[in-house]
């Protein structure tokens, strides 16, 4: 038997656009599955601006985030395209959607029409919110689930503003729980015969990362404490200034060996037998101060300095990498490989960091031009034969 | 539906988590003794007890508890019985036996071999998401909550149910490798694209987005709210009509894309003069008429009353044995799947249970627990 990706075969049909839902069908496309994006002309899409942008109208965050994937070009505002759609999603598996909520149905492309056509298929829609509650219109962005979904305000220490991250975490976080639900679903229609419909929030996605917080506040009466870098079980522990702008180091000392060690690293060996620093409960309690002899000393170092020497004293330390630190690195991380893209000769893209011994994941092809498969996908699909596709393009449906 | 075993710290425990969430009938390993992640807090009461820890009552619910003590000889030979009827096996920790006699005791075992960083803050300095988070002119922050921990475990659960399904299709078994490190820093995929395009540097912007101007956490009158848009094409003077900034309307060129960026922390300290005046309640509210995307910033104590949360089933009353009557997360997969989860087990909880379908008798479990095997 010739392995093959896990999801290999598997038919997808994709209105998803801007990022989360677009990331969670590449996680697919990586599988193994057949992607094919609906897209059109007057909508055209792009998971965030990008600085860069091709002359074709791809920014770079399209390339890398739809790339592996096909592109039919449909009008679902004209009765000819949307009957398209209604075929291409019963020939489908799955059709993944992350329109606010009403949308699809309002196309016509409702989770209950596409069921009466196809009992197999597996449909999810990924909005915001979900879709029932009496927050199921409102529109988010990824900085809007950052703050509402509790990440802004349990990052940070105890009277910091609210903290975000500078990247789209949250439509990371919902697309990558939607793949998990997607593969699960199929497995379980293995066994029952019959579809899905898995109404995702993305809101619930983000909330569930903190879940214990929620939890240990619903029964506390009152939310825990913010501790920034400092850590409930360890101390010291810290993100610390080095010498340089803007450059610094973490450090966690998690036992008593490494805080006699780091002491030693300091030129301090007399703080190591200090009573008052002899156990971690006694060092949390003179954290305020700890920090500030340790960062007396990083300061004088530049970061890369005080990494090796307390690595090499067997201390928990890490400099922090910038965005260029990580992707210039001569031994690069497996996050990332060179991809094909003809658009720019090759690019660094985004792999599945995970690997199964036996199923491969499906080779990277580059992101399509719009509409650049329609009369493939149409014929591969739904056995469209030349003739109509010419009859369907006359009358204005694929554009 | 599989039996699947947790073997694991933190990402594990959310991996499996997420598969008991799905349905599947998971078996937590306990440590005899209680492992580390019963002893994280915060613990709900207040009390600082093995039951207690909300990372364990979250991460272990929906789950069975058998405690083994896998390092002596019977607690080896139960392990592997119960390997024998398993699909699958998601482990962090040191196994008891080798790699490959895991392919022996059961050919077609999905084997998921995870790699947990255990220094939270240096894995999430060297992933490269330390230098996007926190204040710019201060100390860069971990994401809070050990968050980093459950946003692998989805990578980790993702794995494991491509290999299940696999296994479901082709009766194939195989070895799912997942690294915390690399999934970390599939996480500045954003930063990368624009880099590696054309040279911009991500950096971190406190509580404002990076990605659109008009994007970021603001204080108010009581508390904070988040204001995030896309800028289109007549969506400046809609939002002007709102905001009635008379600084910002004398510069009509504003609605354009580049000058918003250029500006866009004078945009944003405009607003939040404008807005500070002003409720959570009525900023979201009146934005979200608005088609403006807006919401809250909320502490966990907020997220506990709701009413999103609570309409569709994700947090829901249980009545746990130990807190009585609570509002519990039952997580975003549970919710779709209108599941309920039990509450997570006590230690050793399902000892007789577990040790009954495996074939022992009620004398077995109690001379297996006089020797200390479970």
């Amino acid at each position: 038997m010739n392995p093959t990706p896990p999801l290999n075969g598997i038919k997808v049909l994709d209105f998803t656009h801007v990022l989360a839902g677009p990331f969670c069908t590449r996680l697919l496309a990586d599988f193994g599955a057949d992607v094919v994006r609906v897209e059109s002309t007057r909508h055209p899409d792009y998971p965030w601006p990008s600085s860069y942008i091709h002359a074709d109208g791809r920014h770079a965050s399209y390339l890398n985030t739809n790339r592996s994937k096909r592109s039919v070009a449909i009008d679902l505002k004209h009765e000819a395209g949307r009957a398209i759609a209604l075929r291409l999603a019963t020939a489908a598996d799955l059709v993944v959607e992350n329109f606010s909520a009403g949308v699809m149905s309002r196309l016509g492309l409702g989770y209950e029409t596409l069921k009466a056509l196809n009992p197999r298929l597996i449909y999810v829609g990924m909005s915001g919110y979900g879709n029932t509650g009496p927050r199921r219109d409102w529109t988010s962005m990824n900085m809007n689930l950052q703050g509402y979904g509790g990440l802004m305000l349990t990052t940070g220490a105890e009277k910091d503003p609210p903290i975000a991250i500078s990247n789209s975490w949250n439509d990371y976080i919902g697309g990558l729980h939607a793949c998990f639900g997607i593969i699960e679903a199929l497995a379980q229609r293995e066994t029952t015969g019959s579809g899905a419909h898995l109404d995702l929030s993305q809101f619930e996605c983000s909330v569930s990362l903190i879940a214990p917080l929620v939890l240990s506040s619903a029964v506390n009466k009152s939310s825990p404490k913010r501790l920034g870098n400092r850590s409930a079980r360890y101390a010291p522990q810290g993100v610390y200034r080095c010498d340089g702008r803007d450059e610094w180091c973490a450090i966690s000392i998690q036992n008593d060996e490494q805080w006699r060690a780091l002491t030693a690293a300091m030129g301090n060996p007399e703080l190591g037998s200090e009573a008052r620093f002899a156990n971690v409960c006694e060092r949390m309690r003179h954290h305020d101060e700890i920090d500030r002899r340790i960062e007396a000393w990083t300061s004088q170092l530049p970061n890369t300095e005080v990494e090796k020497r307390l690595r090499s004293a067997g201390i928990p330390a890490e400099r922090m990498r910038r965005i260029q630190d990580i992707v210039d690195a001569p031994d690069r991380s497996k996050a990332f490989a060179r991809a094909e893209e003809p658009r720019v000769g090759s690019m660094l893209t985004t792999t599945l960091p995970l690997s199964l011994s036996f199923s491969p994941s499906a080779p990277f092809r580059p992101a399509p031009k719009l509409g650049e498969h329609t009369q493939e996908v149409l014929k591969d699909w739904l056995g469209i034969p030349d003739s109509e596709l010419v009859e369907l393009n006359e009358r204005g449906a694929l554009v | 539906m599989a039996r699947i075993i947790d073997f694991g710290s933190l990402a594990v425990a959310y991996a499996t988590r997420l598969l008991a969430e799905s349905g599947h009938d998971v078996i937590r390993i306990d440590l005899s003794g209680g492992d580390a992640l019963r002893r994280m807090g915060p613990f709900l009461g207040d009390n600082p007890h093995l039951e207690h820890g909300a990372y364990h009552q979250f991460l272990n619910a929906g789950k069975r508890s058998l405690s083994l003590n896998v390092e002596s000889p019977a607690g080896r030979r139960i392990f592997t019985e119960l390997l024998q009827k398993s699909d699958a096996l998601v482990a962090s920790r040191p196994l008891p036996l080798a790699e490959e006699e895991l392919r022996n005791i059961r050919p077609q075992l999905v084997f998921t071999k995870v790699e947990e960083e255990e220094a939270e803050l240096c894995a999430y300095a060297r992933s490269g998401l330390l230098s996007l988070t926190g204040q710019p002119d201060g100390q860069p922050t971990v994401l809070g909550s050990h968050m980093i921990y459950l946003a692998t475990g989805i990578y980790v659960a993702v794995g494991t149910s491509a290999a299940l399904y696999v296994l479901n299709q082709t009766g194939q078994g195989q070895t799912v490798c997942v690294s915390m490190k690399d999934c970390l820093e599939t996480f500045i995929e954003q930063a990368m694209v624009e880099y590696a395009f054309s040279g911009t540097k991500t950096e971190r912007r406190g509580s404002r987005g990076t990605i659109t101007a008009i994007s970021g956490a603001l204080p108010c009158k009581d508390g904070h709210w988040v204001i995030s848009q896309i800028n289109r094409p007549g969506r400046w003077e809609k939002f002007m009509d709102w905001v009635q900034d008379p600084e910002l309307m004398a510069d009509p060129s504003l609605a354009l894309d580049e000058n918003q960026n250029k500006k866009k922390d004078f945009i944003m300290d405009r607003i939040f003069v404008w807005a500070r005046k002003f409720t959570k309640t009525d900023l979201v509210e009146e934005a979200q008429r608005r088609h403006f995307p807006a919401s809250p910033v909320s502490s966990p104590l907020d997220l506990v009353e709701d009413p999103q949360l609570i309409a569709r089933g994700f947090l829901k009353e249980m009545n746990h044995p130990k807190f009585g009557r609570i509002l519990f997360p039952q997580g975003a997969i549970a919710s779709v799947r209108g599941n309920s989860l039990s509450p997570a087990p006590t230690l050793g909880q399902h000892n007789r249970e577990i040790l009954a379908e495996l074939g022992y008798s009620e004398p077995d479990h109690r001379t297996l627990t006089e020797i200390g095997a479970i």
